[in-house]
């Protein structure tokens, strides 16, 4: 029986885990805008001239 | 054969702007569309035809105090030496194509280096080169492609949820979760399993539900205490009542060893309450209740010293400084005029909607817009002195104390009855098996904890809020709907809230038109973008051909009209002074036409009620009383009269001071007054109704502080409006009747002694679940 206890801890840590990974979501601003990613991926990669292009990541921190 | 503007997806009126196939209403659509064309954005209108905004035709010096450092400074969020990240609020954004546009425009302008947009703030975050781009150079661009961007000091209630009520949702639901998952032996009645690993679990829950009792729930406690404190009860009492006990009681067994505990129970109850929360909260985070006077007020304006102009913010204005002020801009504080004369337009102030002229030395009162050319003003009272501050600070904000009331009467009764049923139960108990008191006390304390009770309340109304939503009815919070109930007296505000705010309505009086002068006048209407303009074009187009004439020294003059040499005639078109007429005074807008040096008439322009207005109050009057109050003088007064004959209550020439005691007076009499208005003239009267609901035709662009935002389309809706509220309040009912037979059940077993912890686990998350059912199923189902 004692393989329950580890599957009892094995299932906390990865709950926690869970936990943890939804933190790092909500404080990275992932829930500030429910509605633009959705629409952003759809987005078509035009070829565009790289020097005019510096594309900076959406989630920099300003 | 009504044609739509290629770009905003407005009908054309008139001769459309043309740029190769493609059709537009204005200049300045057409222009918007060649920018993007131009630079390979076509895409744009794939997504959404008609999805953009017209760019509005101000004048483009407003944006130069953002050139001020110390006012820089406010929008700016990080500088280094080559760019500058600026975060600006685009009230416009509005559809994906907005997102596509925005975040696309480093094609436009090359020395923007990115763009991200925000969509539910509607903000977007931009890094440019500072070193060739000004920021109101940039401002400017954004402007011109139909967002402009909006400077009002914002709180933070608009940032989106709440980032610690999101850490407190995630703490519960997984402690839920987990509890459960660990609790299965025990919902399935597995005996046989080894006490020693029943004994971990528990230990294991009691662990994990610390952090939900003392962060998850502690806005519960604050609550519950603030309201103990004044010596009141509110929902939270018996909430905090409730999780206290629940707590306590398991963590005893679980310590002693002689159960599990409902910690199953507890982390699922507090994961429910915060979800009923979000419900509740999650309301219309892009729309601003809270806009007051000040935020529609410039930031900045020239200031003349020592024959130096230069660009100072409002609030470091002294009394006797010379101001200048741009056609369009809106005075800051009372003034007096210092240039010859000047065009004032009050509209925001009265809801006037003729513009008065002024002379040298006039006294002019904060809110004016000019309009025509650059003026100056002396300054007579900073802004924090002027008169509309005056009266706004005197209509003091009286919080009604009805909106909560029913509730918290409820929550009284209901820990009366909770505490008498706690201490019959321990007496009882005393004779029959006095080792049990603290257990069953314990248990009736659990089940009546108001679960159901506090979950009805949030979610009937949340669902009533979306519901109201999506029919163009927005309101603040979910208390709104309890006061809509209580509803006597409607108060309409004419100006704008019943008639339409274009000129469509036109007549023409005068000499007979021939085929040539209609031509004239409509070649030289046809370049003006004044809705005047387009009102007369529209008036004249149909049915009539266009021929082709020469226009020569186009010349339009800001707040008087517009003239040309068309076909050898020399034609003007604009207010009686502008084209010298001598006709009688009259209190209408009018236009009129001179063409050749002779008068030969006018256009005038009537209001126009609403679509279904008449018979939206012919349907209100049935139950309520409607009242009609207008800034306007009695020009329309026949109009209404004619439409709706019964009406009794109208009264014209009303100053905004006037309808503020006017609604002050309804109340006294014991009243509840709602008041529906448009502009800002109707402030005061908005906030001092019970319910101030502010009618717009773009309501994410010019909402005045209000309880209700209501999208002008949707204003013959009204009455089954007031049904849906009526509607959530008997679910409401129904929720409250379901809760008080679950916890009767619930009560049968605590004082009977038989809670086990199975019983609990089931009979609370099954309320709490039909509970939510309930209230969505019958709200959504009630048709509107």
């Amino acid at each position: 029986m004692g393989i329950i206890y580890l599957m009892l801890i094995v299932s906390l840590i990865i709950a926690l885990f869970f936990l943890g990974s939804f933190f790092w979501a909500a404080k990275n601003g992932q829930y500030d805008d429910d509605y633009g990613p959705s629409v952003r991926i759809l987005f078509d990669d035009e070829n565009t001239d790289k020097k005019n292009n510096k594309q900076v990541d959406g989630n920099t921190k300003v | 054969m009504k044609e739509s503007c290629f770009h905003c997806g407005d009908d054309i009126i008139g001769k459309a702007y043309q740029a190769g196939p493609k059709q537009f209403c204005c200049n300045g659509c057409k222009n918007v569309y060649l920018l993007l064309s131009e630079n390979g954005l076509d895409s744009f209108y794939e997504m959404e035809p008609g999805a953009g905004t017209r760019p509005s035709t101000s004048n483009f010096h407003k944006y130069d105090f953002l050139d001020v450092p110390e006012i820089q400074e406010r929008f700016i969020g990080f500088e280094d030496d080559n760019s500058i990240h600026v975060t600006f609020f685009l009230p416009t954004i509005h559809c994906s194509s907005c997102i596509f546009l925005l975040e696309n425009i480093t094609k436009v302008d090359p020395r923007i280096y990115s763009c991200h947009t925000n969509f539910t703030k509607k903000e977007a975050t931009i890094i440019f080169d500072k070193n060739t781009l000004m920021l109101s150079e940039l401002a400017i661009l954004l402007d011109r492609i139909g967002y402009a961007p909006n400077f009002e000091e914002r709180s933070d209630v608009r940032g989106g949820i709440n980032k610690l009520f999101l850490y407190k949702l995630g703490v519960a639901g997984f402690a839920f979760g987990s509890i459960m998952l660990w609790s299965f032996p025990e919902y399935l009645g597995i005996e046989g399993t080894d006490p020693e690993i029943r004994r971990f679990t528990s230990y294991l829950s009691l662990l994990i539900s610390i952090p939900v009792f003392l962060f998850s729930a502690n806005e519960y406690y604050r609550s519950a205490f603030k309201a103990l404190r004044y010596r009141s009860i509110n929902i939270d009492v018996p909430i905090t009542f409730g999780i206290f006990a629940l707590y306590s009681q398991s963590t005893y067994t679980i310590l002693t060893g002689s159960g599990p505990g409902y910690m199953d129970s507890f982390a699922g109850f507090i994961f429910f309450l915060l979800i009923g929360k979000w419900f509740q909260n999650k309301t219309y985070q892009n729309l601003s209740f809270e806009r007051d006077r000040e935020s529609y007020f410039p930031i900045a304006v020239i200031r003349k010293k020592d024959e130096q102009e230069e660009i100072v913010e409002i609030d470091k204005l002294n009394i006797e400084d010379v101001i200048l002020l741009r056609n369009d801009e809106i005075i800051p504080c009372d003034s007096f005029l210092q240039s010859s004369s000047a065009q004032i337009d009050y509209s925001f102030v009265t809801g006037e909607s003729l513009s008065k002229e002024i002379f040298k030395g006039d006294l002019v009162f904060a809110g004016g817009k000019i309009i025509g050319q650059r003026t100056e003003f002396r300054v007579k009272n900073t802004p924090k002195r002027s008169r509309l501050n005056e009266l706004w600070d005197s209509s003091s904000i009286e919080l009604d104390g009805d909106s909560q009331q029913d509730q918290d009467n409820i929550s009284l009764y209901f820990v009366i009855i909770v505490l008498v049923l706690a201490l019959g139960t321990g007496i009882a108990w005393l004779f029959i098996d006095p080792s049990l008191i603290v257990h069953t006390v314990v248990s009736v304390l659990i089940v009546a904890c108001p679960c159901a009770l506090a979950l009805s309340r949030p979610f009937t109304f949340g669902n009533t809020l979306r519901k109201l939503g999506r029919s163009g009815l927005y309101l603040k919070n979910i208390e709104v709907i309890q006061r809509m109930n209580n509803i006597t007296d409607i108060v309409f505000d004419k100006t704008g809230t019943l008639t339409k705010g274009g000129y469509e309505n036109v007549s023409y009086k005068g000499d007979v038109l021939t085929s040539r002068q209609i031509t004239q006048i409509m070649i030289i209407t046809r370049s003006s973008t004044h809705p005047l303009s387009r009102g007369i074009l529209n008036y004249l187009a149909k049915g009539n051909l266009l021929e082709k004439f020469e226009m020569e020294d186009y010349c339009e003059v800001p707040g008087k009209g517009i003239q040309a040499k068309i076909d050898g005639d020399f034609v003007m078109i604009g207010a009686r002074g502008f084209v010298n007429s001598t006709s009688e005074t009259i209190v209408e807008i009018s236009s009129y036409v001179k063409i050749a040096g002779v008068t030969i008439g006018k256009f005038s322009f009537q209001s126009e009620l609403r679509n279904g207005v008449s018979d939206l109050i012919n349907r209100l009057m049935q139950t309520k009383m409607i009242h009609i109050l207008s800034g306007d003088n009695t020009k329309d007064l026949d109009l209404l009269r004619e439409e709706i004959p019964s009406l009794k209550e109208l009264h014209f020439n009303q100053s905004p001071t006037d309808k503020l005691a006017y609604i002050k007076n309804l109340q006294s009499q014991g009243r509840h007054v709602m008041m529906i208005g448009d502009g800002l003239n109707d402030v005061e009267a908005l906030v001092a109704s019970n319910v101030g609901i502010a009618v717009s035709d773009d309501v994410f662009q010019f909402t005045p502080s209000s309880d209700a935002i209501l999208e002008a389309n949707g204003l013959h809706r009204l009455d089954s409006f007031f049904g849906v509220s009526y509607h959530a309040k008997t679910v409401l009912k129904i929720c409250v009747w379901f809760s008080i037979v679950y916890n009767f059940v619930g009560l049968f077993f605590a004082v009977s002694g038989m809670l086990t912890p199975l019983i609990a686990a089931i009979l609370m998350p099954i309320s709490s679940i039909t509970i939510v059912v309930i209230s969505t199923l019958f709200v959504l189902s009630k048709r509107l």
